[in-house]
């Protein structure tokens, strides 16, 4: 329990009516079964400062938070003092449409930040999932969240040229720079994507921007075998067609979408999603010559557009949470792309001998797979263990992203963080020192 | 430490020579004043230090063999790839050993269908798209010394390019490293795969002009040849109308590949040293690359005319063939080495503005030039807001080269004050170190500091480079004081 002089000294800081501090409210800040002793909601980043200052002085340990959309991702929290939500930290800095560059503080929703853009015909390039769910900018950074079109325009670090963090002891620093092209100093932008709040708390940031494409078509095709698929997968690849989004879908996902998107294409079979976004023209010259391509590795499939194409590809970013409402189990493999195959079939296996069902979108030409796994406890943690032993030895890496406590109990969320991690270790004490930031969760 | 090295007799160097003759060979070490010589600058020439010794090794053992024996006997480093380095990243450190990677020079794997390049640091930038390319593939960041210089280099300094507005830089580029740490550790992080767990250190290691270890390995990302590339090429009165292009054509929604500026002094330089075709009276030029697929720069290509018309172009004219568009770029690549052709002496200086900003910077920088009494040349990557003002001089004359570097700092000045950077491309190395508290504060530069003492702690790793004033970490691991007591006392300077 906090003491009670350090609870009125912190609501000293945000004011009364920006926090919570009756454990009935605490429920839906619960990290892995960890409930906090009290929210904060910052106004100011001032007062995320003052905050730092006093839990640093304190010894009192802090899980940042955005919207908690990602608060499942990582290790259970060995304690959880403060959780310190910047949804109130949500102002746009400045937007200088003519530089295509941005900076915003990172409270702010990717849904509310885009439609701002969107107004300038931007955007930020990032797809990642939970956006309806109020995903918010700091978050996404943290947790290096993505979607299908990392193929067109990469991830968070490639757009993120400049942040504000406030540390630890409570000083705020800033890292980057507000043009797009920056080399004085340490790039420490990158080392802040993918840091899960383990490294300060992220305020603001500053993005470089892209034009919002005119047009956009998906080819949704299907084949009769994963390696029909994969061939085509190859060939595209090999293309110099600019292909915005490529997916593999596995027949147990597309059979699910199918019966909620009324797509009415052949759902027992393995099926590319290709999006293309560019000019109109661009856009149906390519398609077609992507139908052609496809068809002739013995592919079948339709066109879609429109609000149709758009509400298939936000299944596809959410699949995990769309499908299971309350218990999932989602993970993240990376290899290389040319091993995706090799993955789907030992995921295939894996299901048939455990009698688990896998669901499967993989990023073809990334080689990522997001992956959400149904059946009984014991049975997806053998499962989960087998599939990252099978990644492991070709080479990649496997991250539970979201898992009950029971599964994180028998399997490793992170992995091997490979032969860098004592340099992230003494990265990580640099810039906390006692441990206050995330403890537990990722590097400690 | 200096001080206690000095005092060292020369038998002790001797020993640490024997050292590193044991653990690479005798043709791999330097040591004789004349051969030295080559090694005791890089392209920024103005500054030269030699090095006690300068090793060639051959592979990341040997690397480490002789980082451990540095971590040792506490001697600094220099890691060094071609030496066309502007910022004096390079620059030897006073009684310390350069380590050339010249040697490690092979392309170890090429990975078409999974779009990967693994290469050893001392593979030239060029080679990786010469091995890619007939199978339809390139290597994108393309620095002008491209030619030359070397991928670990590029890593280190995060290069740039001229096609880098729509492709990104280096670290773009760049997927993973194997690294030799300050402490002789060899360490592989990032690599052919995405999303490594952990923090990216990749990221950080890109960029960082070698303060953080020794570059042994580096995994590259290779990107299909576009379908089409039409290169555009307008003619300007008045250097702040093609700047207001370049604005006006991002502004449509156009992000070309590249687009490039070049004044007329650089015009009439260029022309007599390659003859690109450039129009000798024009007051300035621009060159814009679009490049995807063909339907997409057909329907980009007028609306980038209807710009450059609007914005007072004279003549526009589009490459009919890849030979026209070749002579083009030919002109701009050899921009810096034409200059020499109207001046001595002149010094590059690398600035970033935003973009929108360029007409107004540029009108600034010829008040300064004016000011100053001194030329000052315009050749820059316009579409990214990156700037070369070539400050003109003649080192013959007394006090030029002062107001050179005064009036370049200037530049700077204008660059950060419009929201901009200090360097875009070439880094802060020696060179500009002083410049880097334009941008940031004590508290910006102690957290780069803390990223600095994790890899090395007892600041032997290319010293004296990046920060504006030393500063020290206390042990490993620990976190770094502001500045060593000593030191504040002026009894001994810390690396």
């Amino acid at each position: 329990m906090l003491k009670k002089n350090i609870i009125n000294n912190l609501l000293r800081i945000v004011g009364e009516k920006n926090a919570l501090t009756e454990e009935a409210e605490f429920k839906s800040f619960s990290v892995d079964d960890v409930l906090p002793e009290i929210v904060l909601f910052p106004n100011e980043v001032e007062q995320v400062s003052e905050i730092m200052k006093l839990a640093s002085k304190e010894s009192l340990s802090v899980l940042p938070w955005g919207s908690g959309t990602k608060s499942a991702l990582g290790n259970k929290p060995d304690r959880a003092d403060i959780v310190l939500s910047t949804k109130n930290l949500d102002r746009i800095i400045e937007h200088g449409a003519s530089d295509l560059v941005t900076t915003t503080q990172c409270g702010i929703t990717l849904k509310k930040f885009q439609s701002i853009l969107n107004k300038e015909n931007q955007f930020l390039a990032l797809d990642p999932p939970h956006v309806g769910k109020k995903a918010t900018v700091g978050g996404i950074i943290a947790a290096n969240d993505s979607g299908p079109e990392r193929l067109r325009y990469g991830t968070a670090r490639e757009f993120l040229i400049g942040l504000k963090v406030v540390s630890a002891d409570g000083a705020i620093f800033k890292g980057g720079s507000k043009v797009v092209k920056n080399v004085a100093g340490y790039d420490l932008p990158k080392l802040y994507v993918g840091s899960l709040g383990t490294l300060g708390i992220i305020v603001e940031a500053t993005f470089r921007l892209y034009p919002v494409p005119e047009y956009s078509e998906t080819y949704l095709v299907s084949f009769p075998t994963l390696e029909d698929a994969h061939g085509a997968v190859m060939t595209l690849l090999n293309s110099d067609i600019v292909i915005t989004s490529l997916e593999i879908l596995n027949p147990e996902l597309i059979s699910s979408l199918t019966k909620r998107n009324d797509l009415d294409i052949k759902d027992n079979q393995y099926t590319l999603a290709i999006g293309i976004k560019n000019v109109e023209k661009a856009v149906k010259d390519q398609v077609s010559t992507v139908k052609t391509l496809c068809d002739q590795n013995g592919g079948k499939g339709k066109i879609i557009s429109g609000v149709q194409e758009e509400k298939f590809w936000d299944d596809i970013r959410d699949f995990p949470w769309k499908l299971f409402k309350t218990t999932r189990v989602v993970c993240k493999a990376s290899v290389l792309l040319t091993q995706i195959p090799q993955v789907l079939e030992t995921l295939k296996r894996l299901s048939d001998e455990n009698g688990i069902k896998t669901y499967i979108s993989a990023r073809a030409g990334n080689g990522i797979l997001i992956i959400s796994i149904k059946g009984e406890p014991s049975s997806m943690i053998e499962s989960l263990n087998s599939l990252r032993a099978f990644v492991s030895s070709i080479g990649g890496h496997l991250i539970i992203q979201e898992a009950p406590c029971e599964i994180k109990a028998g399997v490793s969320v992170w992995g091997d963080f490979g032969s860098g991690v004592g340099i992230m270790k003494k990265i990580k004490f640099n810039f906390d020192p006692d441990n206050l930031l995330n403890p537990g969760r990722f590097i400690t | 430490m200096t001080t206690q090295h000095k005092s060292k007799s020369l038998s002790w160097k001797e020993k640490f020579r024997d050292r590193l003759i044991e653990i690479i060979g005798a043709d791999g070490v330097i040591s004789s004043d004349d051969e030295l010589i080559a090694y005791e600058c890089d392209a920024l020439t103005g500054y030269r230090i030699k090095p006690i010794f300068v090793v060639l090794p051959n592979s990341a053992e040997e690397v480490s063999a002789v980082i451990k024996e540095c971590y040792k006997e506490n001697i600094p480093y220099v890691p060094r790839g071609a030496g066309t380095g502007l910022s004096g990243g390079a620059l030897p450190t006073e009684e310390g050993i350069v380590i050339s990677l010249s040697r490690m020079n092979k392309i170890l794997d090429v990975d078409i269908p999974n779009q990967r390049v693994v290469v050893e640091p001392g593979v030239v930038n060029l080679w990786v798209t010469d091995a890619v390319s007939s199978s339809g593939y390139y290597y994108a960041p393309d620095p002008s010394s491209q030619i030359v210089c070397t991928i670990g280099g590029n890593v280190a300094e995060n290069s740039g390019g001229v096609h880098c507005l729509k492709y990104g830089v280096t670290t773009n580029h760049v997927l993973g490293v194997e690294m030799v740490l300050p402490d002789g550790e060899i360490i592989e992080v990032g690599g052919k795969t995405l999303d490594h767990p952990g923090y990216d250190l990749t990221g950080l290691v890109v960029g960082s002009e070698g303060l953080l270890g020794v570059v042994t390995k580096v995994t590259l990302k290779i990107i299909n040849k576009p379908e089409a590339v039409k290169t555009l090429f307008a003619s300007f009165d008045h250097i702040e109308d093609a700047g207001a292009a370049v604005s006006g054509i991002t502004v449509r929604g156009v992000i070309p590949a590249g687009m490039e500026i070049m004044d007329s002094f650089c015009i009439r330089a260029v022309e007599e040293a390659v003859g690109a075709g450039y129009p000798v009276d024009a007051g300035a030029i621009l060159l814009v690359e679009l490049d995807g697929p063909t339907a997409e720069v057909e329907a980009l290509l007028p609306i980038v005319e209807e710009v450059l018309k609007e914005n007072n172009a004279i003549q526009i004219k589009v490459a009919k063939d890849a030979k026209e568009r070749e002579l083009l770029w030919k002109g701009r690549k050899n921009a810096f080495p034409a200059m020499g052709r109207i001046s001595s002496d002149y010094y590059v200086q690398d600035g970033v503005i935003p973009r929108s900003k360029l007409a107004e910077v540029l009108g600034e920088i010829g008040e300064l030039s004016k000011k100053y009494g001194l030329r000052v040349a315009n050749v820059f990557h316009a579409g990214d807001g990156n700037l070369h003002p070539l400050v003109l001089y003649d080192s013959s004359k007394e006090g030029d080269l002062d107001k050179t570097l005064e009036l370049s700092g200037e530049i700077l000045q204008v660059c950060v004050d419009k929201g901009g950077s200090i360097t875009g491309e070439h880094g802060v190395g020696h060179d500009k170190k002083r410049f880097l508290s334009l941008m940031f504060d004590e508290e910006d530069l102690d957290a780069m500091n803390l990223v600095r003492c994790a890899f090395d702690v007892k600041g032997l790793c290319n010293p004296g480079k990046l920060f504006p004033t030393p500063r020290t970490c206390v042990e490993p691991g620990m976190k770094p004081f502001k500045e060593h007591p000593l030191q504040k006392a002026g009894l001994g300077e810390m690396y």
